[in-house]
């Protein structure tokens, strides 16, 4: 009996600790974006858990619609930088989904042997740091740097593996009877693919999706090396946020970071039902 | 109007062969079962006869028309599955329609039949109902229905009632049956069930090792079989298959079995059969075809195992390498251990060459 009860002692410590140690972070953070500047300073004369003045000022300040006597009007608002990331993120997303579904596609159904889809991935091993300066100086020749859509296209190269290798994944999962049903009555591939594969793959396709939307959403260094001033990024804004007075805004930090949390946590939300379910075949019993 | 033609039809898959040179004609209307162990080359040739293969070599022809080339959406087959391919994010009535509506039909003609087809597979209640989540014997009826509808002239089912369960299974049985004659199409049955086989086609070809061992009704095939092959996987239990040497005895030709005693004398065809083929012979008989005798006349085996399944009793017999079932009826009073002495009906004999294994059927 003790023995079972230190146990379940035991058992909660590590529970707890382990929750705390992914928890107490963003909590935090959203505790911090609410707090007013004594509260954050780095000085920490009157650091608190919980605000003990909540104000929205941190918001108002990234917003360029509050500025403070202790710390410098920013030069910019964090519009554009929210702008910016939902415009590369998204569109990185949609070329990275769209090539990778096709490709994953045709190797899937028609494709032979494992060396080119393995090829695929082991870009994915190779870290993009590593032909970024060549990137850099072929997007300064074509004029792409500092542009959302320069920046999404590396965002599409770079996590088009991933998403191929999902979808690939996921068709072969999906039994190949169910497309010749309905080529043998008289659908062509092209129609077969749109009507029946692609709609049956809805699930698969929200949560591959999802994935590439939060690599590209939370990229730091790519938009650090390509973006300097028009469109930097959520990450690479946040990361301006420090005065020659107080160091590192905090509280204004946080505040973006809570912002920044906010699609990713929807977007989970809105296809937790697919992420959840995942793929299940209901009609089909191999 | 759709009759097929299988000409010297071979597939191989790099080097196995899965199909080797194949013969068969279905006439139009028919029903005919490849029925054969896995693996034997039975739904290689229905995939190629749908168009979903390639042959390596030899022709197909429907009515008379080379298949070579012709996608399997211009064939005019239907093709039911065996895991029912069903389009889960399509309703029930969604589904049955799905052919219609890819080639394009008028709407009401779509109606109509999808709802004629609902009423013959009892499905109208649920033609509104998402396809995903129904029962499996439900999904195999939208499966044949979704086909079916199309009212293709030659029907193909790859072992579509393999997952449903038993009970639905018969039910099964006789409804695609009444299908096929409501809608006369020529349809190919493949299946490793050989009571679906028997119950169902107005011919089987009997298939192993992708080669075709014997094509005929279900009575011809269970009554003559050709080979070896067939005589064992052809009957629950198969034919019982016993080594014999040819001797003369006071009543005739007969053989000798060993320690298992002689059998009867044979019958004139047989001698005549035997007296040719001078080889080593299998005697074969049905178990249900045997009578039981007094000591010392027929064969004597041991009772090894009584294994009563309701109706009738079988009964597992074995001496040596030897062994035979005998199927009696159900209050047979006989335990292992007892000898059986028996004899099979005269009509029931069939004679096999041991080294080739085929039938020696008398002139």
């Amino acid at each position: 009996m003790t023995r079972a009860l230190a146990f379940e002692v035991l058992r909660y410590l590590i529970l707890v600790t382990a929750i705390a140690v992914a928890l107490v972070p963003i909590l935090w953070m959203a505790s911090m974006a609410f707090k007013p500047i004594p509260e954050w300073q780095a000085t920490g004369a009157a650091l608190t858990w919980i605000p003990k003045a909540p104000t929205l000022d941190n918001f108002r300040y990234i917003f360029g619609t509050n500025s403070n006597e202790l710390i410098a009007t920013l030069d910019r608002t964090a519009v554009k930088p929210i702008l910016a990331s939902f415009l590369a993120a998204g569109l990185g997303t949609v070329i990275a989904m769209t090539a990778g579904t096709s490709a994953a596609y045709g190797l899937s159904r028609f494709g032979s042997g494992s060396n080119l889809p393995l090829a695929l991935v082991q870009l994915r091993l190779f870290p993009p740091m590593a032909v970024m300066t060549p990137v850099m100086i072929m997007w300064a020749f074509l004029n792409f740097t500092d542009t959302w859509w320069g920046l999404a296209l590396v965002y599409g190269i770079v996590t088009l593996p991933f998403a191929f290798w999902l979808m690939k994944t996921f068709f072969d999962d999906m039994p190949k009877e169910i497309e010749e049903a309905a080529l043998v009555e008289g659908c062509s591939r092209a129609r077969v693919f749109w009507r029946i594969t692609l709609p049956m793959m809805r699930a698969p396709l929200a949560s591959a999706a999802l994935f590439v939307f939060i690599l590209n959403w939370s990229d730091y260094l790519i938009a650090l090396l390509l973006t300097t001033r028009e469109w930097v990024t959520i990450p690479v804004y946040m990361a301006s946020l420090s005065s020659s007075m107080t160091g590192q805004l905090y509280g204004a930090k946080a505040a973006l970071g809570l912002i920044a949390a906010v699609p990713p946590v929807v977007l989970g939300v809105l296809i937790q039902k697919h992420l959840v379910r995942g793929l299940t075949f209901g009609a089909l019993k191999q | 109007m759709s009759t097929i033609h299988l000409q010297q039809l071979v597939k191989r898959f790099g080097p196995f062969t899965a199909l080797k040179t194949m013969d068969l004609t279905i006439a139009d209307g028919e029903f005919v079962a490849l029925l054969g162990p896995s693996g034997c080359g039975k739904s290689t040739t229905m995939n190629m006869i749908a168009g979903m293969e390639r042959p390596s070599e030899g022709r197909i022809l429907f009515d008379g028309r080379d298949m070579a080339g012709v996608p399997m959406g211009r064939r005019g087959v239907g093709f039911v599955f065996q895991n029912y391919a069903i389009f889960t994010h399509l309703t029930v009535g969604q589904n049955l329609a799905y052919g219609l509506r890819a080639t394009r039909r008028p709407v009401d003609e779509v109606n109509r039949r999808v709802s004629a087809m609902a009423d013959l597979l009892q499905l109208t209640t649920m033609l509104d109902r998402p396809s995903a989540g129904l029962s499996v014997n439900i999904l195999q009826r939208v499966a044949i229905g979704r086909s079916a509808v199309m009212e293709p002239s030659i029907f193909l089912l790859d072992e579509p009632l393999s997952n449903v369960d038993a009970a639905f299974r018969t039910v099964m049985r006789t409804e695609l049956k009444a299908l096929q004659r409501q809608f006369r199409q020529t349809m190919v049955y493949v299946t490793h069930d050989q009571l679906e086989a028997m119950t169902m086609a107005d011919r089987i070809a009997v298939m192993d090792h992708g080669v075709l061992q014997q094509v005929g009704t279900p009575l011809e095939i269970y009554n003559d079989p050709d080979n070896l092959f067939v005589a064992r996987f052809i009957g629950s239990p198969g034919m019982n298959l016993l080594q014999g040497q040819p001797v003369e005895t006071a009543t005739g030709l007969a053989l000798d079995l060993g320690p298992l005693g002689q059998t009867p004398p044979l019958s004139a065809p047989q001698v005549a059969a035997l007296r040719q083929a001078k080889a080593d012979v299998v005697y074969g008989f049905r178990p249900e075809l045997v009578a039981l005798v007094p000591e010392g006349q027929g064969m004597a085996m041991p009772i090894t195992f009584v294994e009563r399944i309701g109706a009738r009793t079988i009964l597992h017999l074995g001496q040596g390498s030897a062994s035979a079932k005998v199927v009696l009826e159900n209050d047979a009073g006989l335990q292992t251990g007892q000898i059986l002495h028996f004899a099979p009906l005269a009509h029931a004999v069939r004679l096999f060459e041991a080294a080739s294994g085929i039938a020696l059927k008398g002139a």
